[in-house]
Parts: structure tokens; C-alpha cells; sequence
């Protein structure tokens, strides 16, 4: 295989390939390819121009407090939202809200954001671990009041403040791509699930509520996001973080692809708040137990030593000595996600009993370790006009590693409100309309349809499968090497180059797929890029080259950024500092 | 399969605009719902639990094969 001939990194793709094709040779691809026929014509799209002060895309826990907010501040609101406003995204599924009660609370609030800092290994921006603990408490009990707790499905609980406001909501839209007029962001556009219409939503500032994403991982119900919201602000120049990092959660053996059975039927179980204890967990311990002695991989209890994959002592992802549980933390109070997971009939969530399987979440990060780089506690992005809340910002509130059980909640809900708050006012003193060249809708019309358009291609689920099989193995997203990265990286530069402009799709429902894909294959060159940069191990990020923590190049986050010429660039940001804003 | 079959549906749509990855449509002919898109389906339940007759069923096993980080 070493023909002179080859690059460096023609090699390693090569080389690397193998695996990838191994890994694929498990999956069936059983749809001759045939030249496309689509069932809609791409031709007869009606388009609606609608224009507002703040636009909220997302309708999860940031997107609920970021339009409620913004409205109550004096901004006309409309909030989008690709699946229905409560049902999409990650918020459904959860059950445990961190509430920082004051009054009760077992630590101060400097203690609270040190021991975070301690376990995150500083990580973690403590701006916004304490603006968590400083909010929570009073975002949980306006939930309160609007039903939340009072029901396992939270559509209604969530329509409640909408409707009492008068809010707009457009639900079914896929948005596919911000606006932006000379520097700054003046809208989103999008197209109906339902009909053949495409949306322009012009707006002073846009506040992406999107959430995270992932490859459309077995087993975790994240199926629906695909980073959508971090790629299209990459996309118009925005500066994006928290790639290399990875969520752990495992799935089980038995039925992997069934989220609702990986996670015992917790979304059927009302939720209800969490209190301080602070942790350093699904990280990537237990895909280093698989990496090492193979499967099977069994856990105990989150806090029991077998997370921790007791057998590989002093070997693998580094825990810090004070997050080292020899023995289960004591139940909280009352309540609490222990509690919860505590009773009758339910065994919480993935990794108590049974074989584990990894990957779950392939393709995710830990929450709010990834998204959008703020530049200031309000959740501004690197562009003008443009904002980020909850799991679509990049705030590291938690750190490269998951602290606080029920913090990711109540962290979308914090950020979506000061979010809101924050755009609603600038938008105000900006006198005078929107506008957007018909250029520019042109442009992102006929880009949001190609895929319609094309007779010959490549369908979005064949890619889909192609990319998970190569960056799903544990050997690739979970226990890193630079061989393996090269070797994937070359797979996945070839779907974005070759394959993504070559997408299809047929109806609408494919176009929301084609469009999703395209997202995913920028997000694992991403991954990939940030891991080959980050030459240490820390917090969910681990390196098999490079296994211990630099500290002395590594206080840093990485930064992404597209150029003017197209390519991708990354850039160290020091723990302790704001980037810059762009100049309009 | 993942959502297996819809029987005794009234057609109040719920289904349809609380699955998350739009693997539900109305059938417009018998005003009834379907199930479209099998594949994309999450097996999470959502769309079960928002039916107000207890008209859908779903099993455990997806209808694609599944990939995994190692097994
Ligand atoms: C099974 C499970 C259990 C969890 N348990 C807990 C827990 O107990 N405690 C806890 O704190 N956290 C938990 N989490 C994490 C928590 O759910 C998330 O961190 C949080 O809900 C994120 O909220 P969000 O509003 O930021 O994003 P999301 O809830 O993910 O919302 C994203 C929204 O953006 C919309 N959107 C995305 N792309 C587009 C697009 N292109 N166009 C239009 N709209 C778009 C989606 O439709 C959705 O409405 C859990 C997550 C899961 C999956
Ligand atoms: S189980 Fe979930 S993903 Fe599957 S059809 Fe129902 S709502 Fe949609
Ligand atoms: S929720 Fe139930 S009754 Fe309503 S459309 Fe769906 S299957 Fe039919």
C-alpha cells in the first residue's frame, strides 16, 4: 500500500478507508440508483416575505424563553421551528431542571462555579456557570406556572406564554439559511414542510434557538438535528466552537437504535428539578473499557466505579481526584433526577444494567460545549444581528465534560430569556426597516432547491450511512489518533467536496434530508479538524497519541471559521478571553 | 420496524406535527394519518403519546441497519 506516488495523506486516506469500508460492509445499500424523478417540481415554489424586530428559530426550551422574553421587552416576535414548538429538538426527552434554590442550596454560588471549574478542568467559561446558577431558580418557576411540571409532554405547558402573548409561531419550516446584508444578519430563510413555499423572514436580529446535532446517531432521539443552526452561521462567516468534544451517553446492546427503550421510557415520566451535586461523567470512559478489552461493556449506577471503568486504573481519561466516586453520591433531599430514576417501575437512564453499545449520540458534544462563540454574556455571536442561545451556543456553561445533572435544561432556558432580553432591546433602537437584495434571495432560493433540481446524484440517506461508518467507530470520534482522523478526513473532505454539491431529493421530506446531510458532513470535518488540532486529552476529548493534559498550550477552546476563499480555519481561543466581534 | 402501524385513527393530525423527524403524513384521501418515511424513524414515542385514541403501535427494531461505535 505504500506506492510512492501517494501523499502523506492520500496514504492515510487510504489506509484509513479500510476501516471505513469494513465498518460499512455491515450495512446493505439495496436501492439501485436511478436517474431522479421527483414527485414536486422545483419550479413552482410560491415565496412569502415576512419581517419582525426579533426572529427566534427553534422551538425547544431557548427558543420558548428567548421569544417570551423578547416579546415582554417590547419587540414584535416570531419564533420558527422545523418540528412542532416543545416535540423537537432535545427538550422533549429531558426530565431533570437544575433549580439553584438560594435559600437551600448546599454550596454558595463562588463555590458552586469553582467546583464546576475543577471538575471541567477549566474548561468551562465560569460567566456563564454562573449566570446559570444565578437564573435558574427563577426560570424554573415561571415553568412552573405555565403547567411544566404537570405533564410528561410539554407542548402545551410551552404554548401557554406563547399564546397568552400573541406570539407567532411557524411550525414544519426547515430553515436553511441565515441573510445577511452588509455585515450584519437580517433574517433567516426556509422552506415549508407541507406546501412548496418558501419563507424570508427578515428581521433586526435573529436569535438561533437550533440546538445541537449529530449523524443521526442510533438510540439517542437526536435524529432531527443536524447542526443546522451552527452551519448556516458558519456558513456567513460566524465563529463556531466545540467540536472536538463528545457526549458518551452509551446505547444499550439490545434494540441500539431505539431511543425510546435505550432511555426506559423516561419521556413518559413528568419532569422535575435537580439540585447542586456537581460530577465529572459521560465523558469517554466506557468507550476507552471498550477500546481496550472489547465487548461486552456493562455499567452500574452513574457514580458507581464501574463508570469509571475501574479495571483500566490510572489508565484513560484522566477524572479529577475529588470526582473519583468510590461509592454512589448520596440521593439528594427530595426530587431529583435520583429520585426519579428511583421509582416504580423505571431504571433511568442508558448505562444502568445491561450490555452497552457506544455511540448513542455520535456526532454531539457535551451540551453547550459546542455552537455559536459568544462574545459577551448576552449570547451575541461573532456577527452583528446575530445571537445564540441554549444548546446552539457555544457558552462551555458546563465545560468539556457534563458537571451538573439537570444544567443543560435549565441552561437553554437561562440563555434563550437573557438571549431574548438582549436582542429585543437592540433591535428597538434600530430605526427603519430590513432590507435584503433580490440578489441575495435569488441566490439562497435556488440554492435551497437544488437538490430538487438535479437528474443525476447521490441520495442523502446512501451519504448519511457513508459518513456514520466512517466516523462512528469508536476508533475514530471517541478514541483518537491521528492516523485514524487522517484516514477518516479524507473520507469525509471527499463527501463534502464530490458528494454534498451532488445531493437529491425528491419531495420535500428529501430535501430536509439533503439539506441535514450536507450539515452533518461540514460538522465531521469539523470534529475532525478540531481533534487533529487539540494535541492533549482533556474532559471528553481523548487522544490515545496524546494522552495527558498540556496545560501549558492547551487553556484554550479551538475556534472555526470560514474565510473568504471558502476553507476552513481554526484558531486557539485562550480559557480566559472574549474573541473579537467582526466589524460590519 | 420501528412504527409499526397506525389502526383506528381519527385523523386529528398530532401525530404528524409532534414526530420530530417527519415520519408521519396525513393521507389526504382518507384523511387518515401514515406512516411515509419508516426509515427516519427514532423510535422515540412522541407521536404515540400525543395520539388521543391510542392508535399507533411501534416496536423496538429499526427498519435500517444500525451502526454502532463497537459491538
Ligand atoms: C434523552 C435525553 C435526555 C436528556 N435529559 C436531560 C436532563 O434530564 N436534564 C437536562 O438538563 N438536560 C437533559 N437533556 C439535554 C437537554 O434536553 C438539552 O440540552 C436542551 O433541551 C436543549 O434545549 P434547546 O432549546 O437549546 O435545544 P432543542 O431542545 O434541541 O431545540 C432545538 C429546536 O431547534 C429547531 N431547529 C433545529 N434546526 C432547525 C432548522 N434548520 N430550522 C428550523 N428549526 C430548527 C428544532 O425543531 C427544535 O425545536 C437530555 C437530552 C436528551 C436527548
Ligand atoms: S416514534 Fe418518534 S420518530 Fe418514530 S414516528 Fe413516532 S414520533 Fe416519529
Ligand atoms: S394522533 Fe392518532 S388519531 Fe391523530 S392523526 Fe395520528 S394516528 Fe390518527
Amino acid at each position: 500500500m505504500s506506492t510512492p506516488s501517494l501523499s502523506r495523506r492520500q496514504f492515510m486516506g487510504v489506509a484509513g478507508g479500510l476501516a471505513g469500508a469494513m465498518a460499512l460492509a455491515s450495512l446493505n445499500f439495496d436501492a439501485p440508483a436511478q436517474i431522479n424523478k421527483p414527485k414536486i417540481s422545483a419550479d413552482d415554489f410560491k415565496q412569502d416575505q415576512r419581517e419582525v424586530d426579533v426572529l427566534v428559530i427553534g422551538g425547544g426550551m431557548a427558543g420558548l424563553f428567548a421569544a417570551v422574553k423578547a416579546h415582554d421587552a417590547g419587540a414584535r416576535v416570531l419564533m420558527v421551528s422545523k418540528g412542532r414548538v416543545g416535540s423537537s429538538g432535545l427538550t422533549p426527552f429531558a426530565k431533570g431542571i437544575f433549580s439553584y434554590d438560594r435559600k437551600k442550596a448546599s454550596m454558595s454560588i463562588d463555590d458552586f462555579v469553582a467546583k464546576v471549574s475543577e471538575s471541567a478542568i477549566q474548561t468551562n467559561n465560569p460567566v456563564f456557570t454562573r449566570q446559570l446558577a444565578e437564573h435558574s431558580y427563577d426560570r424554573v418557576q415561571e415553568l412552573k406556572s405555565w403547567g411544566f411540571f404537570d405533564s410528561p409532554i410539554y407542548h402545551e405547558s410551552f404554548m401557554r406564554p406563547i399564546n397568552e402573548r400573541r406570539i407567532s409561531v411557524d411550525e414544519r419550516i426547515m430553515i436553511t439559511h441565515l441573510l445577511k446584508e452588509d455585515g450584519r444578519v437580517v433574517g433567516a430563510s426556509g422552506f415549508m414542510l407541507d406546501e412548496k413555499r418558501i419563507i424570508h423572514y427578515l428581521a433586526k436580529s435573529v436569535i438561533l434557538c437550533t440546538g445541537s446535532g449529530g449523524f443521526k446517531p442510533n438510540g439517542f432521539p437526536v435524529c432531527d438535528l443536524t447542526h443546522d443552526g451552527t452551519i448556516m452561521a458558519y456558513k456567513v462567516g460566524a465563529k463556531v466552537t466545540g467540536k472536538e468534544w463528545n457526549d458518551g451517553h452509551p446505547g444499550s446492546a439490545k434494540n441500539s437504535g431505539s431511543s425510546y427503550d435505550n432511555w426506559h421510557g423516561q419521556v413518559e415520566e413528568k419532569p422535575s428539578t435537580t439540585e447542586v451535586t456537581i460530577n465529572h461523567h459521560l465523558g469517554v470512559d466506557l468507550n476507552y473499557q471498550a477500546y481496550t478489552q472489547g465487548a461486552p461493556v456493562m455499567m452500574g449506577p452513574p457514580g458507581d466505579d464501574q463508570d469509571r471503568g475501574s479495571a483500566v486504573e490510572n489508565a484513560g481519561p484522566f477524572v479529577p481526584e475529588a470526582f473519583r466516586h468510590s461509592a454512589p453520591p448520596p440521593p439528594p433531599q427530595q426530587g431529583g433526577l435520583r429520585g426519579l430514576f428511583a421509582g416504580k417501575g423505571h431504571s433511568g437512564p442508558p448505562g444502568m444494567g445491561g450490555e452497552q453499545v457506544g455511540g448513542s449520540s455520535a456526532g454531539m458534544a457535551i451540551h453547550k460545549s459546542e455552537g455559536l462563540v459568544p462574545i459577551n454574556e448576552q449570547g451575541l455571536s461573532t456577527l452583528p444581528g446575530l445571537y445564540a442561545a441554549g444548546d446552539a451556543l457555544g457558552s462551555y456553561m458546563s465545560g468539556g465534560i457534563y458537571t451538573q445533572i439537570g444544567s443543560s435544561l435549565a441552561g437553554s432556558a437561562v440563555q434563550g430569556a437573557i438571549a431574548g432580553e438582549a436582542a429585543a432591546k437592540e433591535s428597538l433602537k434600530l430605526t427603519g426597516g430590513v432590507t435584503v437584495s433580490n440578489e441575495q434571495i435569488e441566490r439562497v432560493s435556488t440554492e435551497m432547491l437544488a437538490p430538487l433540481k438535479r437528474e443525476r446524484g447521490y441520495s442523502p440517506a446512501w451519504v448519511t450511512q457513508v459518513l456514520q461508518g466512517v466516523m462512528i467507530p469508536n476508533f475514530v470520534l471517541y478514541i483518537k489518533k491521528e492516523r485514524m482522523m487522517l484516514g477518516a478526513l479524507a473520507y469525509v473532505e471527499e463527501l463534502r467536496e464530490h458528494h454534498v454539491p451532488m445531493l437529491l431529493a425528491d419531495d420535500l421530506h428529501a430535501l430536509r434530508l439533503a439539506h441535514e446531510t450536507e450539515n452533518m458532513v461540514i460538522t465531521a470535518e469539523m470534529k475532525l479538524k478540531a481533534s487533529l488540532m487539540r494535541k492533549e486529552s482533556r474532559c471528553s476529548h481523548y487522544r490515545l497519541d496524546c494522552p495527558d493534559i498540556d496545560y501549558e498550550n492547551w487553556q484554550a477552546w479551538i475556534n472555526i471559521w470560514q474565510d473568504e476563499k471558502g476553507q476552513m480555519q481554526l484558531e486557539k481561543q485562550p480559557f480566559d478571553m472574549w474573541p473579537k466581534f467582526a466589524t460590519a | 420496524m420501528p412504527i409499526q402501524q397506525i389502526s383506528g385513527c381519527i385523523g386529528c393530525e398530532a401525530c404528524v406535527k409532534s414526530c420530530p423527524t417527519d415520519v408521519i403524513r396525513m393521507n389526504r384521501g382518507t384523511n387518515k394519518a401514515e406512516i411515509r418515511y419508516p426509515e427516519d424513524c427514532q423510535i422515540c414515542h412522541l407521536c404515540r403519546l400525543n395520539c388521543p385514541v391510542g392508535a399507533i403501535k411501534i416496536t423496538p427494531e429499526k427498519s435500517i441497519p444500525v451502526m454502532v461505535s463497537w459491538r
